[in-house]
């Protein structure tokens, strides 16, 4: 194991022990997460009852839309608040790399994205009519992959929130339209013109939620499964390089200077 | 190889220029203060040498070195033989005292054990009291257990005994005496004179981002006048004392002279011979305070004269 390897690990297990012990982080990412993914489509399940596809479209576009919230929001939310306390730039002040330093509090949401959506998931199995996914592999990578894409665009994006108050509503929006577009608040979508679902199907989001569905689709093989998520992960590979590239260039280590 | 070494520095923001052309070396042991008023300079010259800001870009910029290193391209390698005691950092807040040095001594190589970190700041008796609690003196001990945590061979203290009572301060003096002595490069930054005529071999007095004085430290205190000042006896005029350029500041005579204990015999027996008491007599040698009062009234003066040749100039203009 490298240094880094190993500073990246310490930052990680730092990260998810200040999250845990933030309850205002566990409502929202945590109470939010469990309640809507597991209850909308429940609630589908309970209308909609011997429509299994009708769940998994609702629980796909819901997952999505959580997803968004527990990683691109709260790591938004928390690296805000982080620099704007000074304590990015005290964690700097250590030998610590700024690649470990930002790395450990992706990684830390990542896990807690996988474990939260592996929750839902296994509770929507137990509770309704939802089938698990054909292709469990790739619905884990659409999870891991998503949650790290979000995670480096939420990083990015702290750049043009000017104070820590504002990250969350300044996300809202980010929430609100990945909903949309992944199916979270049902097929409204389908309904929209021609060139507001091409520019909806752009979102890294609706990527996610594109790999998940290959996942859960009832037919399929390997190779047909990894062509049809040929287009939505090179998508999210465009998103990771936005990403990083943007956190390279205006990510801010601490407040501005007046 | 001195230890740190700025060469013609130069920080701008924007229009401002925080730091304009300073040079100085710190060898290796040595304390060195950086001094001056606020928003002279001395936390950007800090930043700067921490690897937090670079030099202005070009030539221009000018150099610095630590450990003959480069802070901003060699930050990594820098950073871990430096210890950084930043005058504004954050703590997590929930975390208790002993949480806290655990989780920076996971950050760091080769660590102190948590205890020994808090014993030498005197923070031992606060270990599960949470950060939030503690006072803005005991945060500035926390910040300073953090610093040391990683045996540092240069260590960057800005404003190290801010809201310290005076006996913690006493105590961080002496920690700050004990790490120089086993060898480690220390700069601070301070408010309090006092703080570095102890604690420092060498200084810098900065002003407007320039350093206005500076050198050894009992080289130049030297080269300042002591004072010797005393209640003026109800008799006796200023002009008639034995002592020239002697002033009167309120009913307190006030002689600045390069030898005052030798002004002082001579006043004395003066005053013996036409049995006089010098009431409040105070002598004492030059003191940072004193070097840092009359560099402030040379610049007023400055100023004055400024404002003066300005007036003229315009009075000729028109």
């Amino acid at each position: 194991m490298t240094v880094s390897a190993r500073d990246l690990a310490v930052l990680t297990r730092f990260s998810g022990r200040l999250f845990w012990r933030d309850r205002a982080a566990q409502s929202t990412s945590v109470g939010l997460f469990l309640g809507l993914g597991i209850g909308l489509p429940f609630l589908m399940d309970r209308l909609r009852p011997g429509r299994p596809d009708f769940v998994v479209d609702q629980h796909v576009g819901v997952l999505t839309m959580v997803l968004v919230l527990a990683t691109f929001g709260q790591i938004t939310i928390t690296l805000t608040a982080r620099r704007d306390q000074l304590l990015l730039k005290r964690m700097r002040a250590t030998g610590l790399a700024d690649r470990d330093i930002l790395g450990g509090e992706v990684a830390n949401l990542v896990v807690q994205g996988t474990g939260l959506a592996a929750v839902v998931s296994v509770a929507l199995y137990a509770l309704t009519s939802l089938p698990v996914p054909r292709d469990p592999l790739l619905y884990l990578l659409a999870v891991v992959a998503g949650a790290a894409v979000l995670c480096l665009l939420g990083t990015a994006f702290t750049a043009a929130v000017p104070r820590a108050e504002l990250a969350a509503v300044m996300s809202m929006p980010v929430f609100l339209l990945s909903g949309f577009g992944a199916g979270g608040f049902g097929p409204l979508l389908q309904m929209a013109p021609e060139w507001v679902r091409a520019v909806f199907e752009l979102l890294p989001s609706s990527a996610v939620a594109e790999v998940a569905r290959v996942a859960y689709a009832a037919d399929g093989s390997l190779v047909g499964d990894l062509q049809a998520a040929a287009v939505p992960a090179l998508k999210l590979a465009v998103w990771a390089a936005v990403g990083l590239a943007a956190t390279a260039r205006w990510f801010r280590w601490e407040i501005r200077r007046p | 190889m001195a230890a740190i070494q700025v060469n013609g520095l130069r920080k701008s923001y924007g229009d401002f220029t925080a730091v304009r052309d300073i040079s100085f070396e710190v060898p290796q042991g040595e304390i060195f203060a950086l001094l001056g008023r606020n928003g002279a300079g001395k936390t950007t010259t800090m930043e700067v040498l921490a690897g937090f800001q670079a030099p202005d870009g070009g030539p221009g910029g000018g150099t610095v070195r630590v450990l003959g290193l480069d802070p901003v391209r060699d930050r990594a390698r820098v950073r871990r033989s430096v210890g950084i005691m930043l005058q504004e950092a954050g703590f997590f807040p929930d975390l208790t005292v002993a949480q806290t040095v655990d989780a920076w001594r996971d950050f760091v190589a080769a660590p102190r054990p948590r205890d020994e970190a808090l014993e030498l700041t005197s923070l031992g008796s606060k270990a599960a009291t949470r950060v939030r609690q503690l006072s803005g003196g005991e945060k500035r001990r926390l910040d300073l257990a953090l610093a040391i945590l990683s045996r540092p061979d240069v260590l960057f203290l800005d404003e190290p005994t801010t809201g310290m009572d005076p006996e913690a301060r006493r105590r961080t003096w002496e920690v700050i005496l004990d790490l120089a002595r086993q060898g480690t490069t220390i700069l601070l930054t301070t408010h309090y004179l006092e703080e570095a005529q102890r604690l420092a071999s060498s200084m810098a007095i900065m002003d407007r981002g320039r350093i206005v004085a500076g050198g050894g430290m009992a080289e130049t205190l030297a080269a300042q006048t002591g004072r010797v000042a005393f209640d003026l006896p109800l008799s006796v005029g200023v002009e008639e004392l034995p002592v020239p350029g002697a002033t009167l500041e309120g009913g307190t005579v006030v002689c600045r002279v390069t030898e005052p204990d030798l002004a002082a015999q001579t006043l004395l027996g003066w005053a013996g011979e036409r049995g006089l008491r010098l009431r409040g007599l105070e002598v004492r040698t030059a003191t940072l305070e004193d070097l840092f009062l009359d560099l402030s009234a040379d610049e007023k003066n400055d100023e004055r004269s400024g404002e003066k040749s300005g007036e003229r100039n315009e009075r000729e203009v028109v």
